[in-house]
């Protein structure tokens, strides 16, 4: 019966397995070469910072000495920026997804919107910096603000943010929400008991994820007209005297991390590149501390949720 | 095991198909159904794959208006209030309030035992603690949970086994206190033992509510069931007493597929 | 009924090696008693032992045949047409067996009256021509099983009346030759147990006709007056 001789068989299995080690071999080599290359540029600013990297770089505002600047304004900017951002594009990405996901009719409109929305993620960002200073700085009149970079950066990732609410919201099995539907629930009920709650994790991966992108893009804030130096800081959101809570800082003038950086950058004095490369390392942190907190999150969640 | 059947006549009604036709976009998938589902009687489907059963059965609780380009045709009566289940006018969520459904696979939602059985009264605005309380223990016993499950309310139920898992199905489905509970080949996923604690269950059931289940294991359906339909492509093919179909039925379609020469 | 084939091919051959073997069976119970028969004849004793001997072969296949109903039952879960065929031959074969029994003990009559040495022997042509009905019956009922007739099967419940009334005149016969002649009267009691073997043989041929029935229509028309089997047979209702 046999067609082969477990000799021939042997030398065969030999002969195939072959090529898992070639490929093995060509895999590590594609994935050291992206993971090399970022963790040289890392170290590289690193080494070329590391001087600047003192509590007072976080509590000094620009300087025309390279030794007295911070990034006091730089860091505090994105902060708000990106608070704007998140406040945005959260619940209108959630929504849109839950929409689409749920309750749109599957019709050829739909679709369009479908994959529009999967180009918007594609747009370059120059041309949403553009989209934002013709509709908020001069149509709304929002002015060079925290809020029109909040808001131009919420367009940027919303697309991001639909897409990861759609996928995380299609992981969920037919048979847990036809379980939810056949007990009597509506939609709002699925929606609001089920699918809400099981998708949260992989919806938060996809806002932090399009965050972390957010927070490097320069050429929209530059183009709606971020300072590239600046010695104040917007008023603060929370004050001494009732109401508490202003929104004064909405409407300030800003600058973000890489702006500040790029203005450091441009400069000729080799001290500002150190302070350049120990800001681009801060901005690196934090976009790999968001990255791990999305994992986190992830993490924490999906624990409870089996199917 | 042989007693005297009553005659069919004499029987209440829970609901009956009249006419029933049923369509997946072009796909004609139900043609011309009538049935009857006799009241605190089990009616067992039985067919190959794609011969409609699961179809029949989800046009019970309109299952099928959760997806687009269906269309229903005729009538699914239920007793005794007369309302046409598959009526535009009637509300499938209604419907569904009023029949329970068991699926092919455990499908628990990731939450806690309690919240389980607990989200279908949630879903009718019932809140309050006690209440939720007794009609859970009540649903657990049901569903013969209860011991196992009574120290482990507040667990996550994805740590029960499968079979507890379509137990705790069972019991989120009862909880509602249903007309009519539908089964979805609810054993397909489950070892032989899980099965047989399930289809004991079937039997236990039957005193208080009446029971439509599909399934692929004729065994079972002439294990669990008091009526039995065979449907092939659509169509109803025989439909009578259980024991008059595994031992004579009338049609040779029917027998073929009975005796395994289905092929 | 095996209009068709299973799935399994392994079913259809064991379903029809069941088949097939009952059918050898009821031929070896058949030939046996025609040789009970002759030997009731011609005093035959060679014969005699021979159908003895033969009832030992038949009690065999009614094991081995019960063994393989069982089989059939605990790995294919036979249901319908299958589940009656298995029914029925599991009963089928017990007739059968007793049937062959029921040989055998004409056998052992005829024996007796041959070792008594009496060469006359009271209604012999009557007792003969009576055992003859009772194997033609046999044999058209396992004809019957082998073509699913069922239409015959009834005709030979009706025709188990015509066996039974010979064995009554057989008797009263009997009876009257007794009083004439007290001194025979061991010798028209094997005479008698001879014929009441065969009216045994007929009522055989009849529970096997009934199950013929019960295998093609599935009714069970066992301990149903005369009109009873001639309700609709299983006809769509």
């Amino acid at each position: 019966m046999a067609l082969q001789t477990a000799a021939e068989i042997r030398a065969l299995i030999a002969r195939h397995k072959r090529w898992d080690v070639i490929f093995g071999i060509i895999g590590i080599l594609c994935l050291a070469i992206g993971l090399l290359t970022f963790v040289t540029l890392f170290v590289d600013m690193l080494l070329d910072g590391y001087t600047r990297l003192k509590p007072e770089f976080f509590t000094e505002f620009p300087s025309r000495r390279a030794g007295q600047a911070g990034i006091l304004s730089a860091w505090i900017g994105t902060t708000m920026v990106m608070i704007v951002t998140a406040v945005v594009a959260v619940p209108l990405g959630v929504a849109a997804g839950i929409y689409l996901e749920e309750y749109a009719p599957s019709n050829w409109m739909t679709h369009v919107i479908e994959i529009n929305i999967s180009n918007l993620a594609g747009v370059p960002s120059i041309v949403y910096g553009l989209l934002a200073l013709g509709l908020f700085v001069y149509q709304f009149g929002l002015g060079q603000s925290v809020a029109t970079a909040g808001l131009t950066l919420a367009l940027l990732i919303l697309p991001v943010v639909i897409v990861a609410t759609r996928e995380a919201i299609r992981a969920i099995p037919g048979a847990i929400r036809e379980a939810a539907y056949a007990l009597g629930a509506t939609k709002w009920q699925v929606v609001q008991g089920h699918i809400l709650p099981y998708s949260t994790g992989g919806i938060l991966t996809g806002v932090i994820i399009g965050m972390a992108r957010a927070i490097g893009e320069t050429a929209p804030i530059i183009t709606v007209g971020a300072l590239t130096f600046i010695a104040f800081l917007p008023p603060s959101p929370v004050g001494a005297e009732f109401p508490f809570l202003s929104f004064e800082w909405l409407k300030s003038p800003f600058t973000v991390m890489p702006i500040q950086i790029f203005n450091w950058t441009s400069r000729p004095d080799p001290a500002f590149q150190a302070n350049a490369a120990a800001a681009g390392f801060i901005l690196v942190f934090m976009t790999l501390a968001m990255n791990g907190m999305a994992i986190w999150l992830r993490y924490r969640i999906r624990r409870n949720i089996k199917w | 095991m042989a007693e005297p059947k009553p005659a069919l006549d004499s029987l209440p009604l829970k609901a009956h198909a009249a006419s029933l036709n049923f369509h997946y976009g072009d796909f004609h998938a139900l043609k011309k159904i009538d049935m009857p589902i006799y009241d605190k009687r089990v009616t067992a489907l039985i067919g190959p794959s794609g011969c409609g059963k699961s179809t029949f059965l989800r046009c019970f609780n309109r299952m099928h208006d959760l997806y687009p380009g269906n269309r229903y045709e005729g009538e699914i009566r239920l007793h005794p209030d007369n309302v046409n289940l598959l009526d535009r006018a009637v509300d499938p969520i209604e419907v569904r309030m009023r029949l329970s459904m068991v699926f092919q696979k455990p499908n628990p939602f990731p939450k806690t035992i309690f919240e389980n059985i607990a989200y279908g009264l949630r879903v009718r605005g019932i809140n309050r603690r006690a209440v939720l309380e007794e009609k859970v223990e009540e649903a657990l016993r049901g569903a013969a949970l209860w011991n196992e499950a009574k120290d482990r309310l507040h667990e996550q139920a994805f740590n029960l086994s499968g079979g507890q898992q379509q137990r705790l199905c069972i019991a989120r489905a009862l909880a509602t206190e249903p007309e009519i509970l539908l089964f979805d080949e609810p054993t397909s996923a489950l070892d032989p033992i899980a099965t047989a604690s399930i289809e004991e269950l079937i039997a236990e059931l039957k005193q208080k509510v009446t029971i439509l289940i599909v399934t692929h294991n004729m065994q079972q359906a002439a294990r669990v069931s008091d009526f039995t339909a065979y449907m092939y492509l659509g169509e109803l093919i025989e439909y009578g007493w259980t024991d008059d179909i595994f031992i004579k039925p009338q049609n040779p379609q029917t027998e073929a597929y009975i005796t395994g020469r289905f092929g | 009924m095996p209009h068709s084939e299973h799935l399994s091919k392994q079913y259809d051959s064991d379903l029809e090696d069941i088949r097939s073997r009952v059918l050898q069976m009821g031929g070896l119970v058949e030939a046996q008693i025609l040789a009970a028969i002759e030997c009731f004849g011609s005093g035959n004793y060679d014969l005699m032992a021979q159908v003895t001997d033969t009832d030992r072969r038949v009690n065999s296949y009614e094991i081995e045949i019960d063994d393989a109903c069982a089989h059939v039952i605990a790995k294919r879960q036979p249901a319908a047409g299958d589940l009656r065929l298995i029914m029925a031959v599991s009963k089928i074969v017990t007739d059968l067996e007793r049937t062959g029994d029921e040989a055998e003990k004409i056998a052992r009559m005829a024996k007796n009256i041959y070792d008594r040495g009496r060469l006359q022997i009271p209604r012999s042509a009557d007792v003969r021509h009576a055992g003859n009905l009772a194997v033609a019956m046999l044999r058209r009922v396992l004809d019957a099983m082998a073509r699913l007739d069922a239409a015959e099967a009834e005709r030979i419940i009706d025709e188990d009346a015509a066996i039974d009334d010979e064995f009554r005149g057989i008797v009263r016969q009997l009876v009257t030759f007794v009083m004439e002649d007290p001194r025979t009267i061991s010798t028209v009691l094997d005479i008698v147990w001879i014929a009441k073997a065969i009216e045994r043989i007929g009522d055989h041929a009849k529970n096997i006709a009934e199950q013929v029935i019960y295998i093609v229509h599935g009714t069970d028309v066992r301990h149903t007056v005369k009109e009873g089997h001639g309700e609709p047979d299983g006809g769509p209702q």
